[in-house]
């Protein structure tokens, strides 16, 4: 059922604007990478051309001697793996105890959740900086995974809610017939039912704690157990004028959200439009 | 419709209740419970290690006639008002030409979308090379079409229009929101208008617009709050709040105060105008919510 509400002479054009706006979103990332493949020492040359002549790595083997990337990353690399699953859990919870509520009381929580999402972070920063120190929290990495808890943001909760309301309400009772309990009934039938949208929101949390620079800035006191983004501030402070230098650091730091994005990719591409 | 709504009661239906346990402590301890701290600390002296003591009025009186204070609120709202609604009505625009396509249509979907994937770090770092006045390629393109460039970061006046056009690239959460909003759209309705001999740009503004537009009210609702925090990130890396406190925003006053000066008091009187910001904008949620019947019927599904 494939239908255009735009005239047939108009179609190739559109393909090609299509294309044009992609490149465009694409196009600082490729600035970015192209900078960090240039050769190290000299100045950048001003020229319109993207690549070097010679590509070359070297500067990732400069970045790791002038920051201990490699704990970084392991850091980093913790916090992901502690918060992603936790917070898919949470997530998911919440919004399969959503979709199963009476008609008013959903919405009450859509209302709900909705306010949370408007809720600013900066307001959080300074009463959230004295519980986690009230808890031991401070300065450990706790306090960069405490939001995983409550399924990191209502947004992810809202997804999940979504997706689970679309599943018929007699497949839900059906199992219960069956007699599953809570948890039977959330792994068994809820979540093999949602899998596009739990990629999904897996991505987006993985996105959302790798890159998360405020938390460490504020949550954090040791130097050696930062994380990737304030490396990043490091890495920018140290490296003033060496711009393929810095930017090999960021290409680093970027480098595993957008794989595991890429990586997805094929998966959503195989989702039909409804 | 399908709707997933049970029908039945008793014991394992009131059980399923505990599955939003998690989810309201979390509410109740991370946002509820620090919010109404935060709130009433406005009122006391307060440095983080010896007990609170009672201020009164004063972190008010400090915060607000603080200079650099109006300043910040000015910074922020100039970087609202105008990239909010540019950035919704992108994100907005890019999903309907990106609703259809050809083959390639999953990979330019995901083109739009990787630079949020990003993080923001990373991202705010790349773009303080791009701006860079002479070796930055926007300026060495600039140049070679003849445009005379700005210095952007480091230029006082251009400092904001470049935080503005950096963040109009990171727009995936609306993006994906716009599309699934499209997608759902009942297809019965646009062909029962074309039908009744609507054209293509009627039928966007008569139908589809109007449609959509409490997911977009709520799109920029969600953008202006998030802008506040993301700025303070791409600010912190590129301009530092410089050059001549051109980006010095809330953010970066409330930061100063509460962990470098440590006045967690005079922080928290500052966050009130935040605070007044964001019931003012949950109180329209509700009116929204109550008109639009956002959340409670299968047709205008949220988010």
């Amino acid at each position: 059922m494939k239908r255009s509400s735009f005239s047939t002479p108009l179609r190739p054009a559109l393909g090609l604007l299509r294309l044009v706006v992609a490149l465009a979103f694409l196009l600082p990332l490729l600035w970015m990478l192209a900078a960090s493949l240039y050769p190290p020492g000299v100045p950048l040359p001003a020229t319109l051309r993207l690549l070097p002549q010679e590509p070359t790595l070297r500067n990732f083997a400069r970045a790791h001697e002038l920051l201990p990337l490699g704990r970084y990353s392991a850091n980093s690399l913790l916090v992901v793996t502690l918060a992603v699953p936790l917070s898919l859990i949470t997530a998911s919870w919440a919004g399969l105890g959503m979709a199963l509520l009476p008609r008013p009381r959903q919405r009450r929580w859509v209302i709900i959740s909705l306010a949370v999402l408007m809720v600013p972070g900066v307001a959080l920063w300074s009463t959230r900086f004295l519980i986690y120190r009230f808890l031991g929290w401070y300065g450990t990495v706790w306090a960069l995974i405490a939001p995983a808890w409550m399924g990191s943001s209502p947004f992810f909760v809202l997804m999940f809610y979504r997706a689970f309301r679309r599943i018929p309400a007699a497949v839900y009772e059906a199992a219960i017939l069956d007699g599953a309990g809570v948890l039977q009934l959330w792994a068994r039938v809820a979540m093999p039912l949602a899998r596009a949208t739990t990629l999904a929101v897996a991505l987006l949390t993985f996105a959302l704690y790798w890159g998360d620079f405020i938390s460490p800035l504020l949550y954090l006191n040791d130097d050696r157990s930062f994380t990737l983004p304030v490396a990043l501030k490091l890495a920018e402070q140290m490296t003033r004028a060496d711009w393929s230098l810095l930017m090999a650091v960021a290409v680093w730091a970027a480098l595993p959200p957008v794989a595991f994005f890429l990586l997805l990719q094929p998966y959503f591409a195989r989702r039909q439009p409804r | 419709m399908a709707e997933s709504h049970l029908t039945g009661s008793g014991p394992i239906y009131r059980r399923f209740r505990l599955l939003l346990l998690p989810y309201a402590a979390g509410i109740v301890l991370l946002v509820v419970f620090p919010a109404a701290v935060s709130f009433a600390l406005a009122f006391f002296h307060y440095d983080g290690l010896s007990p609170p003591r009672w201020a009164g009025m004063l972190n008010f009186i400090l915060a607000y006639t603080d200079e650099l204070f109006a300043l910040s609120v000015q910074n922020s709202l100039a970087l609202i008002i105008l990239p909010v609604p540019m950035r919704v009505l992108g994100a907005f625009l890019v999903a309907r030409l990106m609703l259809r396509g050809g083959r390639l249509l999953p990979w330019l979907r995901a083109s739009i979308f990787l630079p949020t994937v990003l993080p923001g770090a990373a991202y705010a770092l790349a773009w303080l090379w791009i701006f860079n006045p002479r070796f930055g390629p926007l300026n060495v393109a600039l140049a070679a079409v003849g445009l005379d460039a700005p210095a952007w970061l480091v230029d006082p006046l251009w400092a904001k229009p470049a935080l503005v056009l950096m963040s109009l690239w990171q727009i995936g959460e609306g993006f994906l929101v716009s599309l699934a909003a499209l997608q759902d759209l009942p297809a019965e309705l646009e062909d029962a208008a074309r039908i009744d001999g609507a054209g293509p740009r009627a039928l966007f503004f008569t139908v589809t617009l109007p449609l959509l537009a409490p997911i977009l009210i709520l799109l920029l609702f969600r953008d202006a709050i998030l802008t506040f925090q993301e700025s303070f990130t791409r600010i912190l890396l590129t301009t530092e709040g410089g050059p001549y406190y051109a980006t010095y925003t809330l953010p970066l006053f409330i930061h100063e105060q509460a962990f470098d000066l440590l006045s967690f008091g005079v922080a928290s009187a500052a966050l009130w105008v935040l605070y007044a910001l964001t019931g003012l904008i949950v109180l329209s949620l509700y009116v929204i919510a109550r008109q639009w019947n956002v959340g409670t019927t299968d047709e205008t599904f949220v988010l």
